[in-house]
């Protein structure tokens, strides 16, 4: 119903969207029939879009590799899907993705993968371009969220003309920007039908050796597709080089900088037109966002090329126009003078992100730290909300999802010392079922603690399975002991994990799930119901500042105050009560209905 | 101005304190004043109380999303720490918009006197702001955002955005009597 309001609007005017927000109307444009994802910022929205359109199948998949695999078999069978990651999630996917350049698709496969550069929100910044030369899959790059949208539609009508999957590269400051788009309304889905040829879809030796052939032979042709999306703004003697949302920022540039030169966009930044070779005149500078991907691809073409290869751009961050200016001076040496940027009069304190005030991973992480007390545990941590527990010392090791188990079983049986692996719920999911069954044939010790708040919380609450497939019924089929415990419930949760420890040291792994709905879920469904959520408070008189529950127990809405005395931010307080729990001197008072209102959270 | 007469904002803040919205309600404000728009944000650490920092631009003709250090026309600040923490983004001729409000940051005490002045002696053109305290009168503090969306868009020259409910638009308007 939103939708249809939406569209009503949108015949006539221009409305802001986000970039994830265009692709996903760019797809439905397009006939999208099957849409498949994992979360991770910055590509979360366009599934969440999509979400709303109940005519076609919409799926968060468990990961990325299952969601490439259904949209690819989807196009397999001829309906048009579209599959969205973040960048890291191509690595878990990339298996699929190579074989797809091979057999080819029916229908449109649209691959979209959202880069971060300077890691916002990631790990790594990785460019998902080079998937596109290393896999022989073509790879579209809009510059906005206008084009985004463009290109999300030109994407799965190139992508069945080719029969050929198509990666559509974006980028945090495309994916998370607002432009004005217009958008035309959805087309119905394309759905499909499988008919069978042996010697393409059965990559065996084989048939896949012809399939080889025929490849290389159709990226050949594949650069004359490329020279269609280029585009060529005339110019003065010089050449800038640029795709994506670099575009953008050499526009602004070049005005800034007052030269007139020949600029050439590619819309196809994977592979590049060879045609270009003639096109470019004078010195050639080559703008881009992410690696030197597309000034790779000119040198192959024996072009002398000024970017990022020789330095003259930044190789790590994000552009902006500042950096863009400046590097064009470089290159074509001219001169130009920045303004230095003002000093702030004092400096700013930093303020890191924090758990949500009442968030079950502080309860969680408090439960561990007494219950491993005098251990000095490994903390193999893992990428999700409980990354923050950096904060009070407990993630020693956060490199990819998956990495708590995987790493912590290796730090185990090389040091031989006590390892505590923690892993959200959609992370165990994702990424350790697999791992599980490693420790579970090899029994390493390791103490496993599922953080299971029921949600993808990181990424803004997406669905996990992890109430339809309880993690403890998966670790008990395994033959792993699995004891559940209540991270509001601080002293008897403690005790359990006690007996968890005991059995880890024995040298056996064990799983503690720890069970308790992300608050801001919980709170968001709670005010909706009308649901008393209590307060707490600390009585100043009793307080005696020992900091345990901004220190330790570390409570965003609790506060140290001049005197060391905490002080809980009434607003802040979302009344779990955990505090009041453990607070030496019972100097913290809830008013009322603490009972009830966990019961309520733990059904959220 | 150089820049094809483009004007940047960085809008920053504390999580949960609606700078998203606020530049969202910048951005549809300007669209409806007929230029183009660029809002730039950043997702995923807004709702956990760590600082927050959206960029707009909008004028006749815009390509780049971002603001770069030494490029903003206004820093629009909800959180006056946080004001500090984005001065870099301002051009020498540049105005800071702050609220006068201060969320201490985790671990160190700040002293909200020692902020403000800092702001008001810094010789950037500067105006700091009650818009907690305004936004407190009118029952609570989610109406902060819109009375700073009032302050900011009398400076702009932009129109109160037409998704503003009754009490955001009354918000408005007394941010509006700020900067008079
Ligand atoms: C391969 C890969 N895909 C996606 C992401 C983005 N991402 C980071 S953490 C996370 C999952 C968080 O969920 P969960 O493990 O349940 O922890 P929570 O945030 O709920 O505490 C996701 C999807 C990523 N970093 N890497
Ligand atoms: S979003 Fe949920 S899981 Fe993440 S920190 Fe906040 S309460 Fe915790």
């Amino acid at each position: 119903m939103k939708n249809l309001i939406f569209y009503i609007h949108l015949n006539t005017v221009k409305i802001l969207l986000l970039g994830n927000e265009a692709i996903a109307y760019g797809a439905l444009a397009g006939g999208v029939a099957v849409a498949t994802a994992y979360p991770g910022t910055p590509s979360t929205e366009i599934l969440e879009t999509l979400e709303e359109f109940r005519d076609r199948f919409v799926h968060w998949a468990v990961n990325e590799k299952t969601a490439l695999e259904i949209a690819y078999g989807a196009t397999v069978a001829g309906a048009r899907a579209l599959v969205a990651m973040k960048h890291v999630g191509l690595n878990v996917a990339a298996d699929p993705l190579h074989s797809a350049a091979y057999t080819g698709v029916e229908g449109g496969l649209v691959v979209v993968s959202a880069d971060d550069p300077w890691m916002h929100s990631s790990q790594n910044e990785q460019d998902t371009r080079w998937y596109g030369l290393q896999a022989y899959v073509p790879v579209l790059e809009p510059s906005d969220p206008a084009e985004a949208y463009r290109y999300a539609k030109t994407a799965f009508e190139l992508s069945e003309k080719l029969k050929h999957p198509i990666i559509l590269r974006s980028v945090t400051r495309v994916s998370h920007v607002r432009a004005p788009v217009e958008v035309e309304p959805p087309s119905p889905p394309k759905w499909g039908r499988f008919s069978k040829d042996i010697s393409r879809f059965n990559l065996v030796p084989a048939y896949a050796r012809e399939r080889r052939k025929a490849l290389v032979e159709k990226w050949g042709t594949i650069g004359e597709v490329s020279a269609e999306l280029m585009r060529v703004e005339p110019g003065g003697h010089v050449t800038i080089v640029t795709s994506g949302v670099a575009y953008n920022y050499v526009k602004e540039a070049v005005r800034l900088l007052n030269i007139d030169a020949t600029i050439i966009k590619l819309g196809m930044s994977v592979p590049i037109p060879p045609k270009i070779r003639e096109l470019v005149k004078g010195t050639v500078v080559v703008v881009e966002e992410g690696d030197s991907v597309v000034e790779t691809q000119l040198r192959a073409l024996r072009l002398e090329t000024r970017g990022k290869i020789d330095g003259y751009f930044p190789k790590y961050g994000e552009l902006n126009t500042r950096k863009v200016a400046e590097g064009i001076a470089k290159a074509l040496d001219i001169p130009y003078n920045l303004p230095q940027p003002p000093k702030s009069p004092i400096e700013a304190p930093p303020r890191p992100p924090v758990l949500c005030p009442g968030c079950p991973h502080m309860g969680t992480f408090y439960i561990l730290r007494l219950a491993t007390a005098g251990l000095n545990p490994v903390w193999s941590g893992d990428i999700g909300c409980y990354s923050l527990g950096i904060n009070t010392g407990q993630q020693d090791l956060i490199t990819h999802m998956g990495s708590s188990v995987g790493l912590g079983m290796g730090v185990a049986v090389a040091s031989k010392q006590f390892v505590v692996a923690t892993v959200g719920d959609s992370t165990f999911y994702h990424s350790v079922l697999p791992q599980l069954i490693d420790l579970a044939t090899k029994k390493v010790p390791l103490l496993v603690v599922v953080m299971d708040n029921a949600y993808t919380a990181m990424t803004g609450g997406q669905p996990s399975p992890s109430r339809l497939i309880p993690p403890e019924k998966i670790a008990e089929a395994f033959g792993i002991p699995a004891f559940v415990i209540d991270p509001a419930d601080i002293k008897t949760s403690i005790e359990v994990v006690k007996r968890a420890v005991e059995i880890v040291k024995s040298g056996r792994p064990v799983l503690v799930v720890s069970k308790r709905p992300c608050v801001l879920v919980a709170t968001r469904k709670a005010r909706k119901a009308g649901v008393a959520i209590p307060k707490y408070k600390v009585e100043p008189e009793k307080c005696i500042g020992c900091g345990i529950c901004y220190n330790l127990l570390k409570c965003s809405a609790i506060q140290a105050r001049p005197d060391r005395k905490a002080y809980i931010d009434p607003v802040l307080c979302v009344g779990c009560g955990i505090c009041a729990e453990v607070c030496p001197v019972d100097a913290i008072k809830g008013n009322g209905a603490r009972v009830k209102w966990l019961e309520v959270w733990q059904q959220a | 101005m150089a820049r094809g007469m483009a004007t940047s904002l960085v809008i920053v803040g504390v999580g949960g304190q609606g700078a998203l919205t606020l530049a969202r309600w910048i951005g549809e404000a300007a669209l409806a004043a007929g230029y183009d728009v660029r809002i730039a944000e950043i997702h995923g650490m807004s709702q956990r109380g760590g600082s927050v920092e959206v960029h707009v631009r909008f004028g006749k003709e815009v390509y780049a999303p971002v603001v770069e250090e030494g490029g903003a026309d206004y820093v629009v600040a909800l959180e006056a720490v946080e004001a500090l923490r984005a001065y870099k983004y301002l051009k020498p001729s540049g105005v800071l918009v702050a609220n006068k409000r201060v969320i201490q940051p985790p671990g160190k005490w700040v002293d909200p006197q020692l902020v403000l002045e800092a702001i008001t002696k810094s010789g950037i053109k500067a105006y700091v702001l009650p818009c907690f305290d305004m936004a407190m009168e009118l029952g609570s503090p989610i109406y902060e955002n819109a009375v700073m969306l009032g302050a900011v868009s009398k400076l702009l020259n932009l129109p109160m955005p037409e998704s503003l409910d009754e009490r955001n638009r009354e918000a408005f308007r007394r941010g509006a009597r700020l900067v008079v």
